[in-house]
Order: C-alpha cells, then sequence, then structure tokens
C-alpha cells in the first residue's frame, strides 16, 4: 500500500513539474510572432531575425526542458 | 530556350530502399515485438571492477558513454586528419569531406567576426572546437543500433525474457524474464558528465579570455569598487551589480549543461517510447526531428560560449569613469 502511494506521488509530482513548460511555451510563441513581424515588415532581415529567433526559442525552450528533467528523474530516479 | 535543360524529375531507385526499409521494418517489428527500454539517467557500467581510482574523487568506471567518447574523439580526429590531407596535396577547390569542413569553419569564422571584432583569433579555436565536438556526440546517438546492442545482464526488477538468434548472439523478447540490456554504446550528451565538463571547459576558458583581454581590470567585472569612494551610493549599487553578476557567472554552468543534457535525454526518451509503441514508420520521424535538435543544441552551446567570450572580453563601465 505505502509502495502504491509512492508511485503515484512520483507520477504526480513529474506531471505537475510540467506546468513550468506553459511559460516556455508563452515565450516561444511571443519570440516566433515577434520575428515573423518583424520578417514581414522588412524581408531582408529575414537571416539574421531566423537565426536569433532560433536562439531566442531555444533559451526559452531550455526552461521548458528544466521542468522536463526534474519530471525525469522524479519517474526515473527517486 | 534550346539552352534550357527540361529533365523530367525522377524519384529514382531510392524510393525502393524507402519501401523495402518499410517492410523490413514491419515485418521485423511483427516477428520481434520491440521492448520497452529500462530508462536510466546515470550511464550504465561496462565494467564490474573500476578502471583506476583517484584519491579524493572516486573509482571510474568503464561506462558505456566514455566508449561512446572515445568514438566522437576518433571521429573528430580522422575529420581533421582528412582535412590535413586535402590541405597537404594543396587542392585549391577542396571536394567532399575536406570542403565540408571548409564551408563549416568559414561559416563559423564569419559568425565569429562579426561577434567577437578583433578578438576572433582568441576566441574561435574555442568556439568552433566545442561546437564540432557537441555536433558530432548529438548526432553520435542517433545511429541505429547505437543503444540497442550490448550486454545481457541479470536484472533486478522489471527483466524481459531472451531468445537464441545464433550462437552467442541473443534477442530481447517482451514477455518477462530475468535479463537487461546494457547497451555498448551511448549518445555521449546524455551523461550528464559530459555536458558539466564542457560547460566548466567553456566558463573557465572565458574567464582566461577575458584576462588576456583586460588584464587585472578584469577583476572589476565581479567586484567593481572603482566608483565606490568617489560617488558612495551609485558605487555600492555597482558593486551590488557586479557581485550578482559573479553569481551568475555560476549559474551560467547549470544552465549550460543541463540545457544540452536535458534536450539531448529528453530525445532519447522520445525515441525509445515512440519506437516501443510504433514500431515501424513513426521512429524515423522522431529521428528527423532529433537530428534538427542535435544541430540546434550545438549552434546554442557555441553561440553562447561566443557571446559569452566577447562579452568578457569588452570591459565595461569604462565610459562613464572618470
Amino acid at each position: 500500500m505505502t509502495g502504491d502511494i509512492v508511485e503515484a506521488a512520483k507520477f504526480i509530482g513529474a506531471g505537475l513539474s510540467m506546468i513550468g513548460a506553459l511559460g516556455a511555451g508563452i515565450g516561444i510563441g511571443l519570440s516566433v510572432q515577434g520575428a515573423l513581424e518583424g520578417m514581414a515588415r522588412n524581408p531582408d532581415t529575414y537571416g539574421t531575425l531566423l537565426t536569433n529567433m532560433i536562439l531566442g526559442i531555444a533559451f526559452s525552450e531550455a526552461i521548458a526542458i528544466y521542468c522536463l528533467v526534474i519530471a525525469f528523474l522524479m519517474l526515473f530516479v527517486l | 530556350m534550346a539552352l534550357e535543360n527540361t529533365r523530367k524529375w525522377r524519384y529514382g531507385i531510392n524510393r525502393w530502399f524507402v519501401l523495402a526499409f518499410f517492410l523490413l521494418a514491419v515485418v521485423a517489428a511483427n516477428n520481434f515485438p520491440p521492448v520497452a527500454p529500462h530508462i536510466l539517467v546515470a550511464a550504465e557500467r561496462l565494467s564490474a571492477t573500476p578502471l583506476f581510482t583517484l584519491p579524493v574523487i572516486g573509482p571510474f568506471y568503464l561506462t558505456n558513454t566514455i566508449t561512446a567518447l572515445i568514438v566522437v574523439d576518433l571521429v573528430v580526429i580522422l575529420l581533421a586528419l582528412a582535412v590535413r590531407n586535402s590541405l597537404r596535396k594543396g587542392d585549391l577547390v577542396p571536394g567532399g569531406i575536406s570542403g565540408m569542413m571548409e564551408m563549416l569553419v568559414d561559416m563559423l569564422n564569419n559568425m565569429t567576426e562579426s561577434t567577437a571584432g578583433r578578438w576572433t583569433k582568441t576566441i574561435f579555436p574555442w568556439f568552433a572546437s566545442i561546437m564540432i565536438i557537441v555536433l558530432v556526440s548529438n548526432w553520435m546517438g542517433l545511429i541505429p543500433g547505437m543503444e540497442a546492442i550490448g550486454f545481457l545482464e541479470h536484472a533486478e526488477e522489471d527483466g524481459h525474457a531472451a531468445i537464441q538468434l545464433l550462437p552467442g548472439v541473443m534477442a530481447m523478447t517482451a514477455e518477462e524474464g530475468e535479463y537487461n540490456v546494457v547497451p555498448f554504446f551511448r549518445g555521449i550528451s546524455t551523461d550528464l558528465n559530459f555536458t558539466i565538463a564542457l560547460a566548466l571547459i567553456s566558463l573557465i576558458a572565458t574567464q582566461i579570455v577575458g584576462v588576456r583581454a583586460q588584464g587585472w581590470r578584469y577583476i572589476y567585472r565581479f567586484f567593481n569598487v572603482r566608483t565606490l569612494f568617489t560617488r558612495p551610493g551609485f558605487g555600492a549599487m555597482d558593486l551590488a551589480v557586479s557581485l550578482l553578476e559573479l553569481i551568475s557567472e555560476f549559474s551560467k554552468i547549470l544552465s549550460f549543461s543541463f540545457r544540452l543534457f536535458g534536450n539531448m535525454f529528453a530525445g532519447l526518451v522520445l525515441l525509445f517510447l515512440v519506437v516501443s509503441l510504433v514500431p515501424a514508420f513513426a521512429p524515423s520521424l522522431v529521428m528527423l526531428f532529433e537530428f534538427f535538435i542535435g544541430a540546434i543544441q550545438a549552434f546554442v552551446f557555441g553561440m553562447l560560449t561566443l557571446v559569452f567570450m566577447s562579452q568578457a572580453t569588452q570591459g565595461h563601465g569604462e565610459e562613464h569613469g572618470e
């Protein structure tokens, strides 16, 4: 019985930790929005905007990845 | 109009290869149902006894990420030797591998020049070598069979049964049993030790580049006491900001290492799960996605190193000094 509760708590904790991905999703959406607006207004800047957009996306994605690491640690290590 | 070469687009023979591999995957998945692997965050040990023991740090085992690291190093060294050979021959127009490497290095050099300015020669080797190592090690984990072939070992929990294919060669089955596979190789970026080591190298090299560029003034970046006595109010604020800079320098180690590790480990787990759910066609799409992610992460790791190093070469706060 106690083992089952610990197991369930692991899964619940892993699920809860992924709430942090919410912010990363909003951040990625905002950065792509800004980059696309810039590209539409000034198509010459396509190359530099794309590079910087991907860098920015990787930064915001990293936050979601931290949450994912915590979830993995809960599922597979604890 | 006569010069225009209008050749009809043909798929050629490759589509039959794709179809054959697809059918092969379906047949193989029917005969040998995929096994949900035992996912471990730490790298598995290949040897039971430690290779050597250091006094403070502890014993060192031969893990399956170390073998992968050796393969990555060999690949990078072979690439370097190929480029060297073609330079020795004096080809003005390099082709094949050396042409590809020239394109890559030229691109990286342009990127460094536009960011680092006159410190290009100092920063470029760090940037390019970190980027190439991370790129090769990210893509190394995508080779099929990399994480599926290995020793059989007795599992403590949820193992699987094994059947004999050829003499000495066993295959895992989906039934419950007592065996687990310890793969020979595992993508090196999925080991936290590798990414932390890389982050430490990058950050320490950043300090060295900063000291070389600014001399002893580099200490002002972390303990900014220049304006503390001339303008006490703003000086105290400057000191607090520079102390925050010191803390953020340490947090960079965490963010560097966990970004790479998290991305690659998430990719590994995603691949495992998709393979054990839909064994036939879906893994190819995930592999393509992971190919892209690996390139992006290598680019991000290298680019951040470049940006931090070029920040360290520029002393800030000098313009509103005396």
